[in-house]
């Protein structure tokens, strides 16, 4: 396993019912990280639940939605000289014993992705979920030329070189698939390892049927202009 | 006589005065005000010398002359409405970078105390 500072960094909002077990969790399968949590926000304890359980807890001012909270996270990671930055959901649904996994492989990749779909997992989605799964594999395969089986997966782990990228510029809604592209764009080596993933503890899915369209249709939009953006162009 | 270059003549004049105003008063920056400027004086222009939006119809086959004002003001509104969503972006990129840097601040600083 990699030496250096790791931080494990939960993008959290309302989420006080899952924030507790999710640090708890890190804590009883990881001993050797900081966790810190990005409150985007929040209306209820979520703050000082997790503050309770031992997490660092940054609070954005106003809600600024996930990928600037989770930019936040980066750019926290890259002032204070951490040597590896991973994202995890603040509801659950990505399981602490996996993460020897990513850090197992963050030696040789630039960015590690814990999917769902790379073999048989006890993982179970909805019909629409899966539709989209496979739309943004094919759309990903066609730009990039490379097969990624869990292209929405939040579960994944940076080295120095990405935390340095995402802190310059990270998309800001629905920011997974894009920033596979943004990465692979700036010659990052990134691969899949097999995770266990649970149904979310608490709380609900930010994405509703109703905004599957929209999303399907801007992750598009921002993936072919993220693939067609030249390296020069920098984001402010 | 009043007509709608007569018209339109009085509301690209007031315009460009109105604008002048803002800016002089701050309550506009030039860099803003060079767009209405542009688009006053092109009004200005256009409303004055009737021939001119004439001969344009006739070119372009329009039957109804003035129908050309109209083109030249909603295009005008098109290009201020996509400079006003450029500048937004930017501010939103401006705010958001703030956030982020107040909330490390805010955390750096308590964690010192």
């Amino acid at each position: 396993m990699i030496a250096g500072k790791k931080l494990i960094i939960v993008p959290a909002y309302n989420e006080e019912n899952s924030i507790g077990a999710v640090i708890q969790d890190i804590y009883a399968h990881v001993d050797d990280v900081d966790v810190l949590v990005i409150d985007d926000g929040s209306t209820d304890r979520t703050a000082e639940n997790a503050r309770f359980h031992g997490a660092k807890v940054l609070t954005m001012p106003f809600n600024v939605g996930i990928g600037g909270g989770m930019q936040t996270g980066y750019r926290f990671a890259l002032k204070h000289g951490y040597d590896v930055a991973v994202q995890m959901d603040a509801d659950g649904q990505h399981c602490a014993r996996e993460l020897p996994k990513l850090f197992e492989q963050i030696e040789q990749y630039d960015l590690v992705i814990g999917s769902r779909y790379l073999e048989e997992t006890a993982y179970r989605s909805t019909m629409m979920r899966r539709i989209g799964m496979i739309f943004f594999t094919g759309l990903l395969r066609i730009v990039l030329g490379q097969q990624f089986t869990d292209t929405t997966s939040g579960f994944r782990a940076a080295n120095r070189k990405v935390i340095g990228l995402y802190a310059d510029y990270y998309p800001m809604d629905y920011p997974e698939v894009e920033s596979i592209v943004y990465l692979k764009r700036n010659g990052c080596r990134i691969t899949e390892v097999k995770t266990e993933m649970r149904a979310r503890q608490a709380g609900r899915s930010s994405i509703t049927p109703i905004k599957s369209i929209y999303y399907m249709i801007k992750v598009t939009l921002s993936v072919i202009m993220c693939a067609a953006r030249l390296k020069e162009v920098k984001p402010r | 006589m009043m007509n709608i270059y007569f018209l339109s003549l009085l509301l690209s004049l007031s315009f460009l005065v109105t604008t002048f105003e803002l800016v002089r008063r701050q309550k506009l920056k030039e860099q803003y005000s060079l767009l209405w400027i542009t688009f006053s004086i092109t009004m200005l222009v256009v409303s004055l010398n009737v021939t001119f939006v004439e001969k344009i119809a006739q070119w372009m086959g329009v039957k109804y002359a003035p129908a050309i004002l109209f083109l030249f003001g909603l295009l005008f509104c098109f290009a201020i409405m996509l400079h006003m969503t450029i500048v937004i972006t930017k501010l939103s990129h401006q705010v958001l970078r703030l956030a982020q840097e107040l909330t490390m601040m805010k955390e750096s600083k308590s964690s010192h105390e």
